[in-house]
């Protein structure tokens, strides 16, 4: 009994001990859990988007994506401006110091000095030792070493593993053609700013919008592969496709070079145009800007001439005369007019650069000779009011926007607001500014069979994904009726048979156009320089390509400049490249003088 | 833990109560049933022990495959997009060299080198008569195109020697007009880019990018 009665005892005891046991026990997992769910209340209760916030910003991440840069394409998709890698070597002066390299060969670890790693840097870079020692040497913590690095540079120059130094990639722009179409396509600047031509009037379209990429990282910086990824993707920037062909452009560039060098003029322009469509196929200066180093080129030449050079346009103004004159119905080609190379209308004398005889000349013949007298002869039998309605008309004293950051713009005043010479000044090309482009767009009306088309440059815009989006130049109206563009073709087509417009022939096509030459205002007032062009149009029979020539400020004598055979060239190059093929037929161009004598001294 | 320690309990408990009676009325069969007992939930035991730590230890192992798998998959991706970044640098590098080559400067240079002159006027062919409109003349030998527009700059400085046809035309057997002035300008052509390319194709990272592996360490490009 006893030992059962000290076995319950110990029993007993033994329970007791147990269950003291397993209260600790319960108490301390208590304690443990209330620890924790005070915890998980505050984390969960208390501020739960706060913490969860704070955890994932510590690991968050975020990038941005840069969207490409459209490209600037020409007529054919001949890349004009496009993008390439490039790299920003930057230094910390702080860590550059003697380091240590492994070589790869041997293994051994030798030191390198300072000195020695720039020397093989600047071979690298192909740049001054002492300039890359200064920018890589001192306290600073970001100093750019180099810009613009090529990927190739870049990874010989990582390689030789400089203690803080760095490469940030960067877009550049590139233009493959360098100055061909240069001052059309403009320029951006070291930061990628654009800051000039259709770079600067498209950047809309070009620049496309950037996207951004979140994802987390864990302590040691590799990013949580299984963790969330939030991309928000760049979107690329359209590329532009212009009307310009860089064959014909540059073609363009070097006859007018050639021309503006002959006669050391102050510039030439030379342009060229689509009749039908109004598109622009080349737009050449004689000096260009090269988009990537703008800064070499005189300022003049940074934007294209045709837009920004305003300028008396002489003779190939009288091209709007007679068409009025001809759309009006008060005169016809053949009709016969007595002129004289001087005479007065309305207390102005009136007088031909050439002192000729009085001719029997008809109307046809007036133009082809460009006699001003006989000019304002037609002329007067219009009001000044319907001759400056029809000015405006061709868009004479407004502006032409071709998607470029300045428009052309082309100064008129109205018929109330001219001198008492305006009104006659004004049917021969004075008295009035017009740009090469305005001039363009006349002879365009004239010759599309009297239908005005808007000047185009841009053909279309074309998205990442290919969506092409044409460029909206406006809408085509008819202007002149179809008889008098079949009668003003004429008429041109006799300035270059027998009239001013010797040398601009071009064999087996039938070619028309005006001369010009216009008095150029100094800056001091008054006239002291001369701007000569000449516009033309081929074939007659299918009117399709302008061309226009215009050299400014020529020097010498005046009698000795001919543009005819730079527009000779130029059409005759833009003829057999499209392959518009020679139909060799008969001219149709009036007779200049009343009766048979046709070959009469200037 | 909680399955290991379930059976234990459970044979005390039981065991313990009936000790009194059982003690008094049949020893043996109080003592027999126990000894028979325990070494079956034992054995029984054992092999979920067993089985439970080969569950964790396969799941240890598969964590860690999966981690590893991770992680070296993870580096082929840093590898593999250094490699498209090379190649896409590689082709622009192509791309703008082929862009420069058409230019109309380079083109014009290129024609001139090869004694090329500027076309004269040419006739065409109406095929509906078959007749030939217009006449051809023949080129002027001396009319070559003026080089008032500026060459484009080389792109880049990237190692790419300017090409001088010219040089290797005047080389070429049979003078600078032959079929071999053509083929020269194929060759010099064709060769900047292998030369060009050697340079980026090489992928070989330099020892310290590699620190010693074979993998190059995740740089920030």
């Amino acid at each position: 009994m006893t030992s059962t009665t000290g076995g319950t005892t110990r029993r007993r005891r033994h329970e007791a001990m147990v269950s003291w046991r397993l209260r600790i026990v319960l108490c301390v997992c208590l304690a443990v859990v209330a620890v924790l769910g005070l915890r998980l209340f505050q984390v969960q209760g208390l501020d739960p988007s706060g913490q969860a916030q704070a955890a994932v910003s510590e690991r968050l991440r975020s990038q941005s994506v840069p969207a490409e840069r459209g490209d600037i394409l020409d007529a054919d998709g001949d890349v004009l401006a496009t993008n390439v890698q490039r790299y920003d070597l930057a230094v910390d002066q702080t860590l550059v110091d003697d380091y240590r390299v492994r070589d790869e060969a041997t293994g051994l670890v030798t030191t390198k000095s300072v000195d020695e790693a720039v020397g093989q840097l600047a071979e690298i870079l192909d740049a001054d030792v002492e300039t890359l020692r200064e920018r890589m040497t001192g306290d600073e913590r970001y100093s750019v070493v180099a810009r613009s690095v090529t990927p190739e540079q870049r990874r010989r120059a990582m390689d030789l593993g400089i203690p803080g130094l760095n490469a940030e990639q960067v877009a550049q722009r590139t233009y493959p053609s360098g100055s061909v179409a240069g001052s059309i396509l403009g320029y951006v600047g070291s930061d990628g700013e654009p800051l000039d031509g259709l770079e600067l009037s498209q950047e809309e379209v070009l620049s496309g919008e950037d996207g951004e990429r979140v994802f987390e990282v864990g302590a040691d910086g590799v990013r949580i592969p299984t963790a969330t990824l939030e991309e928000i993707p760049a979107v690329d920037g359209s590329d532009v496709q212009l009307t310009v062909d860089q064959d014909l452009q540059w073609f363009a560039q070097e006859a007018i070079a050639q021309k503006t060098h002959q006669y050391d003029a102050e510039w030439g322009n030379v342009t060229v145009m689509d009749v039908e469509t109004g598109e622009i196929l080349a737009m050449a200066d004689s000096q260009t800007v090269d988009p990537s180093n703008p800064g070499a080129t005189d300022e003049l030449f940074r934007r294209p001439l045709a837009l920004t050079q305003d300028f008396e346009p002489g003779s190939t103004g009288k091209a709007i005369t007679f068409a009025a004159a001809l759309e009006e119905g008060v005169v016809s080609p053949t009709d016969s007019y007595t002129v004289p190379h001087e005479k007065e209308f309305d207390g102005q004398v009136i007088h031909d650069s050439m002192n000729h005889s009085t001719y029997d000349m008809t109307a046809a013949g007036i133009f082809a000779r460009s006699y001003n007298t006989g000019t304002v002869m037609i002329g007067n039998q219009m009001s000044e009011q319907t001759r400056y309605d029809w000015m405006r008309e061709v868009g004479l004293g407004g502006e032409l926007d071709v998607g470029m950051p300045t428009s052309a713009t082309s100064l008129l005043r109205s018929p109330e607001e001219w001198d008492s010479r305006q009104p006659f000044t004004t049917q021969f090309g004075q008295g009035y500014t017009s740009t090469v482009l305005h001039n363009l767009n006349q002879f365009q009306t004239i010759a599309n069979d009297g239908v005005h088309v808007p000047p185009r440059l841009i053909s279309e815009t074309i998205g990442p994904d290919g969506e092409e989006q044409p460029y909206d130049a406006g809408e085509s109206e008819r202007v002149f009726s179809s008889e008098t563009s079949q009668e003003m073709l004429k008429l041109m087509e006799g300035v270059v048979d027998h009239g001013t417009g010797g040398g601009a022939e071009v064999a087996g096509y039938r070619v028309g156009g005006k001369s010009g030459t216009g008095q150029a205002a100094g800056e001091a007032g008054g006239f002291d320089g001369l701007t000569t062009s000449f516009v033309g149009v081929a074939p007659l029979d299918d009117p399709q390509y302008l061309v226009s020539v215009t050299v400014h400020r020529p020097q010498g004598d005046w009698k000795d400049w001919t543009v005819t055979d730079t527009f000779h060239d130029v059409m005759a190059q833009v003829l057999s490249t499209r392959n518009v093929a020679p139909t060799g037929e008969e001219s149709e161009s009036y007779d200049a003088f009343v009766g048979e004598e046709q070959d009469r001294p200037w | 833990m909680s399955t290991q320690a379930a059976p234990e309990p459970e044979g005390f408990s039981g065991v313990a109560p009936e000790t009194p009676g059982d003690a008094q009325r049949s020893p043996l069969r109080a003592t027999r049933p126990a000894l028979q007992a325990l070494p079956r939930l034992r054995r029984r035991h054992r092999g979920l022990v067993g089985g439970i730590i080969g569950l964790m230890v396969t799941a240890l192992i598969a964590v860690l495959a999966i981690n590893v798998h991770i992680s070296t998959t993870q580096y082929r991706v840093v590898e593999l997009s250094e490699q498209r970044q090379q190649l896409v640098q590689q082709n622009e590098a192509l791309a703008q060299q082929v862009q420069h080559l058409e230019s109309p400067q380079v083109l014009s240079d290129s024609a001139v080198s090869l004694g090329m002159v500027m076309p004269a006027r040419s006739g065409a062919f109406d095929l509906q008569s078959g007749a030939v409109v217009g006449s051809a003349e023949a080129a002027d030998s001396g009319d070559r195109p003026s080089s008032f527009v500026a060459a484009p700059t080389v792109p880049g400085q990237e190692g790419t020697a300017p090409m001088d046809v010219s040089e290797e035309a005047a080389a070429a057997p049979s003078g600078p007009l032959g079929a071999a002035a053509l083929d020269a300008l194929a060759r010099s052509s064709t060769a900047p880019p292998e030369s060009g390319a050697a340079g980026e194709d090489d992928r070989q990272v330099s020892a310290d990018r590699l620190d010693g592996g074979t993998v190059p360490a995740p740089s920030l490009d």
